[in-house]
């Protein structure tokens, strides 16, 4: 997998220029991102800090002597005609990424780190077709973002496990607070390295590209895709060219985009207006010492409260404030399944039928593992849970009096219930006969009689228990 | 002698168009540099730290502090063509 990512500076790589959002075309420009001629290009202090700290928690080694290279290429979104990368240098090394996948844990191989610029986004104008363009538009807004490329050893065995890769590097850059990680605005880019070879082979076959795909599912699915058509072809006896290949969307195939250009092609050579990056024991070590918490010890920290791998994994990679609520909500209720159900599953899907994307700011973790209590001790039912909570989402409400004064509080006393139970039986002789008879699924209905005797208050648990002892 | 340099390929990734004149004295020009360069390999020099770069100098870096350095209209105002306040190039795919 080749990622790049794109980082949250506020300016350029080699020059000072704006990174904002904007849709005004052509608006944050110099001559150094124009590639205009006399300019010189300075390398930004965060963008390297940043690297240092992507390449430091995918364990990589720094290489502490690096420098910048030229690569050079004709496009018309690249001004200079060459982008400044790194090629034998890159900032980090022989790195590796926990991840997991269907439950279990896994390790992704890293080759390198490596620092470089963006380019610029062309728009084809014409009718119709793309290949029927009467021209080319630019907008250089984009050209010199500072970019990541992180490049994984050719390891990753299936579409399930590349995928989970880029969950977890997307965690990992928006924990690290580098990117803002967003698939869809493109702060995240991947293009996937596919080879099929016999299971006895000690080779790899021949790699194919794959570009364009712009989300996880588009991922997935591509390279599914590409393994089945280079499996066919091995079987037939094709030949399968090593060449780049372009995800359609709409189509679900990848077809050919143009023969791949080896590494020789881009005639790489330092760049002599950059001179080596001297990353010094200093530079680093304060890097380390501000190390934030890492997806993987954020994930370790959750199994430790009692979560399973698949659960620790999905909590860590949700938003931010559903881990911390999780944490301080199980803190209390000492029950982390509980806890991760009521939040993953109810708190959230509650949020989301209201379009909302967190909990009011009222909501504290003691209401809502206030809730999490009454129900689990059968103070209230799951559903008179269920419907606290929505409360609470609507306005600052304490669970318990709302509990109260709604009468929401079952009726544990088995004297009253038994009382309960002994009335109901009495009016329900026929419906008797039919449980004596085999039809036992009547009991719920007689548990159904009692619940509403009570005005819903009765715990359907206790009822049923006492109305068993009492027809048998 | 280095092997015969592959002109055409080479005029093609510098996207130049040479004359049949020209990628002849240029074939023989670069091949002399390669020679040139090639007789480095023959020296012996065990003990020289390799110089990877030109430039001596340590590597300033630069505060991450963004600043205007041209308008809109300044960027665009040698463009041959423009539109919709994008610069405009015969149609290039990739």
């Amino acid at each position: 997998m080749e990622t790049h990512v794109e980082l949250k500076t506020n300016s350029k790589m080699f020059c000072r220029c704006n990174v904002v959002e904007t849709d005004k075309p052509n608006e944050n420009l110099c001559p150094t991102c124009l590639g205009l001629p006399g300019s010189l290009p300075v390398p930004n202090k965060r963008a390297i800090e940043f690297i240092t700290l992507l390449a430091l928690s995918t364990k990589c080694q720094i290489t502490t002597d690096g420098m910048f290279h030229r690569k050079n290429y004709f496009y018309p979104d690249l001004p200079k005609n060459y982008q400044i990368s790194q090629f034998d240098l890159p900032v980090g090394t022989e790195g590796s990424l926990e991840i997991v996948v269907n439950g279990e844990f896994s390790t992704v191989e890293i080759e390198r780190v490596h620092m470089e610029e963006d380019t610029g986004k062309s728009t084809h104008i014409g009718s119709g077709r793309i290949d029927s363009a009467t021209s080319t538009h630019l907008d250089f807004n984009r050209a010199g973002i500072p970019l990541v490329e992180v490049v994984t050893k050719p390891l990753i065995k299936s579409s399930k496990e590349a995928v989970s890769y880029i969950e977890e590097l997307r965690q990992l850059v928006i924990d690290l607070d580098i990117s803002e990680g967003k698939l869809e605005k493109g702060n995240l880019r991947f293009d996937a390295n596919i080879s099929v070879a016999y299971e006895n082979d000690d080779e790899l076959g021949t790699k194919v590209e794959i570009k364009n795909m712009n989300s996880l599912r588009s991922l997935e699915k591509a390279i599914e895709y590409e393994i089945s058509r280079q499996t066919k072809m091995l079987n037939n006896n094709e030949t399968i060219i090593q060449e780049t290949r372009h995800w359609d969307e709409k189509k679900e195939v990848t077809s050919s985009m143009r023969s791949k250009e080896g590494s020789a092609d881009y005639r790489y050579f330092s760049d002599p207006d950059i001179p080596n990056m001297i990353l010094s024991e200093d530079f680093i070590d304060k890097i380390k010492n501000n190390m934030p918490v890492l997806p993987s010890e954020k994930r370790n920290t959750f199994i430790n409260s009692g979560l399973s791998i698949e659960e620790a994994n999905s909590i860590g990679k949700s938003p931010k404030w559903m881990g911390e609520l999780y944490k301080s909500v199980s803190d209390i209720t000492n029950d982390s399944k509980t806890t991760f159900n009521w939040i993953t599953g109810e708190l959230q899907g509650q949020l989301r039928k209201l379009g909302e994307t967190s909990p009011p700011e009222w909501m504290t973790a003691e209401q809502l593992a206030e809730i999490i209590s009454l129900v689990k001790n059968d103070k209230i039912s799951f559903t008179s849970g269920k419907e606290i909570l929505a409360e609470l989402i609507e306005e600052k409400i304490n669970p318990e009096e709302y509990a109260i004064s709604n009468k929401l509080i079952q009726e544990n006393d088995t004297e009253e219930i038994s009382k309960m139970v002994k009335e109901i039986i009495k009016e329900n002789s026929e419906v008797l006969e039919r449980i004596a008879n085999g039809e036992e699924k009547l009991i719920g209905f007689l548990v159904g009689q009692v619940i509403k005797l009570s005005n819903g208050k009765v715990n359907p648990s206790v009822a049923k228990e006492l109305l068993l002892k009492e027809i048998k | 002698m280095t092997d015969k340099i592959d002109i055409k390929n080479v005029a093609k990734l510098a996207a130049l168009n040479l004359t049949t004149e020209e990628e002849n004295k240029l074939e023989k020009d670069l091949s002399m540099i390669i020679d040139h360069f090639a007789a480095l390999s023959e020296m012996n020099l065990p003990d020289e730290k390799i110089s990877i770069h030109p430039l001596g100098t340590p590597l300033n870096l630069a505060d991450d502090e963004a600043i205007i350095f041209l308008s809109h209209e300044e960027a665009l105002s040698n463009a041959p063509e423009s539109s919709d306040g994008q610069f405009v190039v015969p149609p290039s795919l990739d």
